[in-house]
């Protein structure tokens, strides 16, 4: 059967069914059904689940602010989901070793719950939060052999990052460590997307639903929403998401200890351009190639490459000779390294319409081909990327990327993050306030008040919601301020 | 009583042995600390970790982190997804609420929320109908298109024939995707199936009730594939609910992503090697297409494999046991004439399938009970029946049942297998004078072998919806769903439930 036959049969099935299909058999047993659950749903309103899940739907908390929308605001819950789809929706946030994005999942769930409690948090206290979210994921990514490789099955923030949310939104509100635990198993129930969904639309999803997910979690928990206690020690429980699960306990912590956290021994990536981490090697191989390619011969014109091959790990999702969308293109190793020797770079614009339609760029991509080599495995801690240009004169042109820069092991400058952070935040804030975010962040640590930073969040220079043009003025003032203190 | 966390501890060991962990690993697995399992350690960090433990290193690495983050989300808000989703989130979550919660006459929540809150009471008492291969059908669907249905303006409601085909193609699409496994068959270790399935059958309903397009459909269905999967570790306790109310609400969330357009993967139900799709759920996926409606006459599911409608609210497995226990109950009760004491028992055993999450010998909560072989046994026992009171904090604690619960023996016999289809209960009572009853159940009453009555069905959706309606609205809604098929709009149904 032709690939995506199954979906689209059940697509049109779904679509096309109607009411001529019903038997009355069908339909006899059906309202026995319907008869039946109507009941059950009326007892169970005098339960006390149901009387919790009704408190946290109804609670008429604070909103919080979307991000880039002044004016707007959402219940936390659903500012933490669409702020944490932004945060993943171009796949350009941080990667980590075992493989997951982890910032995505935790920072808008920490900030948006921030903003809503009576007595704002610190700075410090912030960053603490975001760093048991950070550590909880990190841990539990080492329960696992499986995890350390390229997933093929479950897309790990879906997994781990709904985990690391729960954490820090309860480290944030002081939950006693049952609660915690509460939090931890009710999040676990929401945890797991499948990696089909990658290089789709709704990838992004998967990392707003994990925030939103974990903070959900834990304000059940804070209504006393019980779940299992051992959700982390079994494998009916978390670890129905891995083959091979092997859990252990985290060290004691007392207030006298130092405590060893994985963040401390296994740095992060941060990307250069928003694409897939494992383009980054091939980007940086086929820059080194064209690099020497038109050192040989500063006038050649790239349409003379003949054949391209890239000597790649095995990763099916990441496999895409002719992508189609934006979505794909970020997913495509092939799309990535015609770019890279087109244009000696991979940038935001790269993959807007208009470059992907590219004449030139579609001819390239005809002439690349894949290999797996054995030795080239599926991780982001060991794989690489080689990559041979043969040309119609005959000539062979190859370069190898270990580590691209931005990898962990090649950390981005403070420069050169910076640098990113403006080029990205200047599409939506001004200049000032651009300045005052990151004035705000490198000062976290030391800062009392840190509600500035979700303030500075609400701003975008294309648009003022009329009731902010007032406030707004009376912020610009107070940018001033703390800007040049 | 730390039963529970002593199975645990010799669990983290069964597994260590099989897989020959390294040696340090297994000391920490196996050093007895009953207080500190994995979970406990996890709880007691992100109580007690402090500011001051945070390293420089630790503090310069986060900060970095925090600015890219802010950064790629600032950039973030300028895409198309992002866009799309707070458009979703601005009309669902809006401050008019506009779907009726049970029993809570005259409040409204957004839909999403609705369904599930909704949701959650249908599955709060594990009292829901369950089907063969093993989930809970219609808590995932009702809850969504009741919820929907509120949404459609007064004059455009559904009529009642659409809404029971959308509520068919939820239940069929659940019963479709169950027959791609084998494991499927069986009662569920890993993964919840009402979070699996359930959340694709709503999905599927709601996308049909909308009248989504072919393409919407399959998307539908694929963006729900992200929202599906709970761990079977919660089920037995108070989170179990939520499995279906969030079937509910998020297979109701795809829908209307869908509906604006959201894409998602087009090979979700497909078996693609390297790349999961729904297949994530099962060791065995093996997917067929669903025939097309063009080509062959359609045949629903249900209407050869009928449904189960539980007489009590406890999970399925209960019901062929406590059938069992009342037949012995009977016995004795006919032997020593009237009640019966603790006293005259010797030893009760029970033969039963083998499945971790129902073996409960002492059960501390209600949650644990409706998921416990022994409570049942012994509660039908004690009093001939299990009913809603058994559950109850008074009845838990029963001395008479207490000491029956602490005279039982489980066996777990190799015909009798973890399988709705194929299961059986027998309870097997040594008297001190000797004397052995047993009792056998092969079929429960209610099984879809031997279904409810239609006066046994209304009987019980008499005694729960009395206790929140009243008589006349009770009345009026076993009116409205029995006429369903031949209402012009579904209007008379909703307003019984506003």
């Amino acid at each position: 059967m032709p690939l995506g036959s199954f979906t689209e049969s059940f697509g049109a099935a779904v679509s096309c069914l109607s009411t001529s299909h019903l038997t009355d058999e069908v339909i006899r047993r059906s309202k026995r059904m319907i008869l039946d659950t109507l009941g059950v749903g009326l007892l169970g309103t005098s339960t006390p689940v149901f009387n919790t899940v009704l408190q946290c739907s109804q609670q008429a908390l604070e909103n919080s602010k979307v991000w880039g929308r002044p004016g707007l605001s959402l219940p936390p819950q659903y500012a933490a989901f669409v702020n944490g789809v932004a945060v993943h929706s171009m796949d350009f946030d941080d990667t980590w070793h075992p493989a997951t994005h982890p910032s995505g999942a935790v920072l808008p769930a920490v900030l948006a719950l921030a903003e809503t409690l009576p007595v704002k948090p610190s700075g410090l206290e912030l960053l603490l939060a975001f760093n048991v979210g950070i550590e909880v994921q990190g841990r539990l990514l080492r329960f696992s052999k499986e995890a350390h490789n390229i997933p093929k099955r479950f897309h790990p923030p879906a997994v781990v990052g709904v985990m690391g949310s729960a954490a820090a939104t309860a480290k944030l509100l002081g939950l006693p460590a049952a609660q915690s635990i509460a939090a931890l198993a009710i999040a676990c129930s929401s945890a797991g997307a499948p990696m089909a969904n990658a290089a789709t639309q709704t990838k992004p999803l998967h990392m707003g639903n994990a925030a939103r997910g974990g903070l959900e979690a834990t304000r059940l928990a804070l209504l006393s929403l019980e779940g299992n206690t051992q959700i982390l020690d079994l494998e009916s429980g978390f670890g129905a998401f891995y083959p091979d699960y092997v859990p252990h306990p985290l060290a004691e912590v007392t207030p006298t200890s130092h405590y060893r956290w994985v963040l401390e021994d296994q740095n992060i990536a941060q990307k250069r351009f928003p694409a897939h981490l494992g383009m980054h090697w091939v980007a940086d191989a086929a820059i080194e190639a064209r690099a020497k390619f038109l050192d040989k011969c500063p006038n050649a014109d790239l349409s003379q490459i003949k054949k391209i091959t890239l000597r790649v790990p095995t990763s099916r999702y990441v496999d895409c000779p002719l992508p189609v969308s934006e979505h794909q293109a970020r997913h495509s190793f092939q799309f990535n390294c015609c770019t890279a020797l087109l244009d000696g770079e991979v940038t935001i614009e790269t993959f807007s319409k208009s470059h992907m339609n590219r004449s030139a760029l579609k001819e390239m991509l005809l002439k690349v081909q894949l290999e797996n080599p054995q030795d080239n495995h599926s991780s982001f801690e060991k794989m690489y990327c080689e990559i041979a240009v043969e040309t119609t004169q005959g000539e062979m042109f190859t370069a190898r990327c270990n580590t691209f820069y931005g990898h962990w092991r090649k950390p981005l400058s403070h420069e050169d993050l910076v640098r990113k952070f403006r080029a990205n935040a200047s599409t939506v804030l001004s200049a000032e306030v651009v300045e005052g975010i990151i004035y705000t962040v490198d000062h976290l640590d030391t800062n009392q008040d840190c509600s500035m930073l979700w303030s500075y969040m609400h701003f975008n220079k294309h648009m003022m919601h009329r009731d902010e043009c007032r406030s707004s003025q009376c912020n610009a003032s107070l940018l001033n301020r703390s800007t040049f203190e | 009583i730390n039963v529970c966390t002593q199975r645990s501890t010799r669990y983290l060991s069964a597994i260590s042995a099989a897989r020959g962990l390294h040696k340090s690993a297994l000391d920490v697995a196996e050093r007895p600390a009953p207080e500190e399992t994995v979970t406990s350690s996890f709880g007691r960090f992100i109580q007690s970790v402090q500011p001051r433990h945070l390293s420089p290193t630790v503090l310069q690495r986060s900060k970095r982190m925090v600015l890219d983050s802010i950064g790629v989300g600032l950039l973030g808000s300028t895409t198309d997804v992002f866009e799309l989703a707070l458009q979703h989130c601005q009309h669902m979550y809006a401050p008019d609420d506009v779907s009726f919660v049970y029993g809570r006459q005259g409040v409204k929540l957004s839909p999403t929320l609705a369904a599930f809150v909704n949701g959650v009471a249908a599955h709060s008492m594990d009292f829901d109908d369950t089907w063969h291969p093993a989930t809970h059908p219609s808590g995932a669907v009702l809850p969504a298109l009741l919820a929907i249905s509120d949404m459609f303006h007064n004059d455009s409601k559904p009529s009642g024939l659409d809404f029971l085909t959308a509520f068919n193609v939820g239940i069929e699409i659940q019963g479709w995707l169950m027959r791609f496994s084998n494991e499927a068959h069986n009662i569920p270790k890993r993964f919840h199936p009402p979070s699996v399935v359930g959340t694709m059958g709503s999905a599927a309903a709601c996308a049909r009730l909308l009248s989504l397009d072919r393409n919407q459909c399959s998307n539908a269905l694929a963006i729900a594939a992200s929202l599906a999967g709970a761990p079977m570790a919660n089920a037995a306790t108070q989170s179990k609910p939520l499995h279906i109310g969030n079937a509910s609400r998020l297979g109701l969330e795809a829908a209307l992503l869908a509906s604006r357009g959201l894409e998602a993967s087009p090979l979700v139900l497909d078996a693609v090697p390297g790349v999961a799709g729904f297949s994530a759920f099962y060791e065995d996926y093996a997917p067929n297409p669903i025939t097309s409606l063009e080509e062959h006459e359609h045949s629903f599911l249900i209407e050869t494999q009928d449904i189960a409608f539980k007489r009590f609210p406890a999970h399925l497995g209960m019901h062929w046991i406590a059938d069992a226990a009342a037949v012995v109950h009977k016995t004795l009760a006919g032997l020593k004439g009237g009640s019966i004491s603790p006293n005259q028992v010797q030893e009760i055993l029970l033969r039963v399938p083998l499945s971790k999450y129902i073996n409960r010998p002492f059960p501390e909560t209600e949650h644990q009970a409706r998921h416990s072989f022994q409570f049942n046994a012994c509660t039908a026992l004690l009093d001939g029946e299990v009913t809603v009171q058994s559950f109850h904090p008074e009845a838990l604690q029963r001395p008479e049942l207490l000491a029956l619960l602490s005279r039982v023996r489980v066996e777990h016999p190799h015909d009798n297998p973890a399988n709705f289809n194929i299961m059986y209960g027998e309870v097997e009572v040594t008297l001190v004078s000797g004397d052995v009853l047993r009792g056998r159940c092969d079929t429960f009453y209610g099984h879809w072998r031997n279904p409810l009555s239609q006066e046994s069905l209304q009987k019980k959706f008499r005694s729960n919806a009395g206790a929140v309606l009243s008589n006349e609205r009770v009345e009026r809604l076993i009116e409205a769903v029995e006429g369903l098929d031949h209402l012009d709009d579904c209007k008379p149904l909703l307003a019984q439930l506003q």
